[in-house]
């Protein structure tokens, strides 16, 4: 076993003891007495941050140990125990989790220092940064977990606050129908982690339902199992990380606030997905079908959301297409079994992406919550801190080097070329042309060219500084981010090696090459296309024929809404007019009748007088004396 | 001897069910109620005496002071039901019918 270290279980605590605190506060003041905003910013920030100095112990003191030994744990208390099965709530701090738990923590502070200036006005201020807090404590739950258990523990509470998030202006119907949305495709990915979970215990739980018992184990899992369990627990990745079937939740939660957006539905909780493949790397990198299909499943949304988010005019809906694009990414690379790959996209997806949300919301806080692209136009001279911050955010989402996505994008698509998957390079490739094209169409569509909202734009004025401070400290990541893994160095893959079973494959340089300039190409194509369209101003344009198809996002809402809510609302219906009042209804309303006609029966004995009520007393009195006095005898 | 006592005692709690049952009026009920107690007392004492013993002769005594108190509750509640319906027959009193 690894070091015990108690501070483990004070990181999650934290955020969780600020939920709590300031949840509580909201509640006893908000009727009243309102408490100044600063004091619910100060304290909602605290958390994060002590989490983030935590992040760094952790990791300093994982870094001065030996590479084999590089787990600290730490068993907080038995959570269970159900005869032989044991469930701890435990936590784990390996390479793995480390990197994940330092850019979670630091982005959650930023994007909670953030929140203070977007925030601000808001009636609910308070149960925002609750909300937030709690959030930031599941994702840590999730991150550090020891076990699945655990990590389901988390996985869950993220779900919760993504829901509450969504619908946090409840005020309006449509955002509570997102928040139900999300929370309810979710739900279908959960029972296919849970399911997965439990054909995993099945086979080999009995010895130990840890990830370090699961990997000592793995080879005892029986083929089809094991495959079974991989794609049981896809299906929970497909419906938390927004993959084809159930990606239809992502676009439909950018109606909660814009940091929220930032967090959790693009740097965090939508990359628990491309984490849990990458924790059970051992029991992926045994199944290859499992991989392939992750990979595919991943490929396939990542150029059908690259198409969405072609046509979009929300800003918002622009970068959540380009979201569930890159998060498609992420699965192409775990699924090719390039796990590190994978883990180091997420690390730099979380720098940019974060960083083009949260500027989406400076420009979207400056325009007065307008979120129509076609309404912008010209902003470079208003805002200049926000264009610069995002245009580098755009360049690593787009993939130019040498920023941040350059690196993580090529290696992915490297990885697929070395391991042979050559329809998934093609694929990837094309899309990262796609890429780069959306994401400048929405840069030069407003910021460049001429204002189209004249008033709107006289109004519009660069963000306070609470808010221009995480932009540039996450621009600085987003730009430089990438170096830590970029090829000859790896420092990132080296450092996640002794957590993820992996096969850097051994492919010549003239690959490496030929990769890295492909993609560049493609970078460039995308941009070249964009410039011709938009770069000089363009007027807002009318889709027609598959542009209007693919705005209206191939119709898949309107399908699932016919295929799967609509039946089941009729059956769900059709139950309740058809069979409950003649099939369920009958004996429940039979045991009523029996019971209303003994009463009936016995009613007749209640005649009311006293004396009659004497002799029932005297009769019953003389039987029992009677009965005594035989079994006496 | 025993015997004879006993048979009194048995005598007048017949005499007393058979008034709390036909008798409407409710003072006859309470006196009847009396009676029975009455008899019990009887056979408390008598065993009491066969026995040897004090303890039939303490429970009597109890069951007077019982008794004692129970009239002063029984002849406040009918007052009540005096008052209530302005007639002390007790098949006015049926509030319990089914």
């Amino acid at each position: 076993m690894g070091q015990s270290v108690h501070y483990l279980g004070l990181i999650p605590l934290f955020p969780l003891m600020g939920a709590v605190f300031i949840g509580l506060l909201h509640v006893f003041t908000c009727k009243n007495a309102k408490l100044p905003e600063k004091v619910y910013g100060l304290l909602a920030c605290v958390g994060p941050v002590l989490s983030f100095v935590m992040a760094l112990k952790v990791f300093f003191q994982l870094k001065a140990l030996p590479v084999d030994a590089r787990f600290l744990s730490h068993n907080a208390f038995t959570w269970f125990s159900v005869g032989d099965l044991h469930i701890n709530m435990g936590f784990l701090a390996d390479p793995l989790s480390c990197l994940m738990l330092l850019f979670v923590t630091l982005i959650g502070s930023l994007i909670h220092i953030y929140s203070i200036g977007y925030m601000s006005g808001d009636k609910n201020y308070g149960k925002f940064f609750a909300y937030m807090n709690l959030f930031l404590g599941s994702m840590l739950v999730l991150v550090l977990g020891d076990s699945p258990v655990v990590m389901f523990v988390g996985w869950e509470g993220v779900g919760l606050c993504s829901y509450l998030l969504i619908s946090f202006y409840s005020e309006d119907t449509n955002n509570v129908l997102a928040g139900n949305k999300a929370f309810i495709v979710n739900r279908i990915g959960d029972l296919g982690f849970v399911l997965g979970m439990s054909f995993l215990f099945w086979g080999i739980g009995a010895s130990g339902f840890d990830y370090l018992s699961l990997k000592a184990n793995i080879h005892h899992l029986t083929p089809a199992i094991a495959l079974t369990v991989c794609l049981l627990l896809f299906v929970g990745a497909t419906g938390k990380s927004a993959q084809i079937p159930l990606y239809v939740w992502l676009p439909d939660a950018m109606a909660g606030p814009t940091p929220v957006s930032a967090l959790i539905h693009a740097a965090t909780m939508v990359t628990a997905g491309v984490y849990m493949v990458a924790r059970f790397s051992f029991l992926y990198a045994h199944v290859e079908l499992a991989g392939d299909i992750v990979a595919w499943v991943g490929i396939l949304t990542a150029l059908l959301a690259a198409i969405f988010g072609m046509f979009q005019n929300d800003i918002k809906k622009v970068l959540a297409y380009s979201t569930v694009s890159q998060l498609g990414y992420m699965f192409a690379g775990v699924g090719v079994a390039a796990y590190s790959a994978g883990i180091f996209h997420v690390f730099t997806h979380a720098f940019f992406k974060a960083l083009l949300f949260l500027g989406a919301g400076s420009v979207i806080y400056a325009m007065h919550h307008e979120q129509n692209i076609w309404k912008m136009g010209g902003l470079k001279a208003k805002m200049p801190k926000t264009y610069l911050t995002m245009v580098i955010g755009a360049l690593a989402l787009a993939g130019c080097p040498p920023f941040s996505g350059f690196f993580s994008k090529d290696e992915i698509l490297f990885s697929a070329l070395a391991t042979g998957h050559y329809g998934i390079w093609a694929v990837g490739l094309l899309v990262a042309c796609m890429t780069a094209y959306y994401t400048f169409r929405m840069i030069f569509v407003v910021f460049h060219g001429e204002p189209r909202d004249q008033h709107a734009f006289d109004h519009a004025k660069e963000s306070p500084a609470v808010m221009t401070v995480p932009l540039i400290i996450l621009a600085v990541g987003a730009a430089f981010a990438g170096f830590l893994n970029m090829p000859g160095v790896q420092t990132v893959s080296h450092w996640l090696a002794p957590s993820l079973t992996e096969h850097h494959p051994h492919a010549s340089s003239f690959v490496l090459v030929f990769a890295m300039a492909t993609s560049i190409v493609a970078f460039l194509v995308g941009i070249k296309i964009a410039y011709s369209k938009f770069g000089k101003g363009a007027a807002e344009p009318v889709f027609s024929g598959f542009e209007k198809f693919a705005y209206n996002k191939f119709y898949v809402d309107e399908l699932y809404n016919a295929v799967i809510v609509q039946p089941y609302k009729a059956v769900g219906s059709s139950i309740w007019k058809t069979i409950e009042p003649n099939v369920t209804d009958g004996p429940v309303k039979a045991v009523t009748r029996l019971y209303m006609m003994i009463g009936t029966a016995f009613k007749v004995f209640q005649v009311g007088y006293v004396r009659i009520y004497a002799i029932y007393m005297i009769v019953g009195l003389s039987l029992m004396s009677l009965f005594l006095s035989q079994s006496l005898n | 001897m025993i015997h004879s006592y006993l048979y009194l005692s048995i005598i007048l709690f017949c005499l007393g069910i058979v008034g709390v049952i036909s008798r409407r009026n409710v003072f006859t009920v309470f006196m009847s109620i009396e009676l029975m107690l009455n008899a019990a007392n009887l056979a408390f004492v008598a065993f009491a005496r066969v026995h040897e013993s004090m303890d039939g002769h303490v429970l009597a005594m109890m069951v007077m002071a019982v008794a004692a108190a129970e009239a002063a509750l029984a002849l406040a509640v009918v007052i009540l039901l005096h008052k209530h319906k302005s007639k002390l027959d007790t098949n006015v009193f049926s509030l319990l019918k089914g």
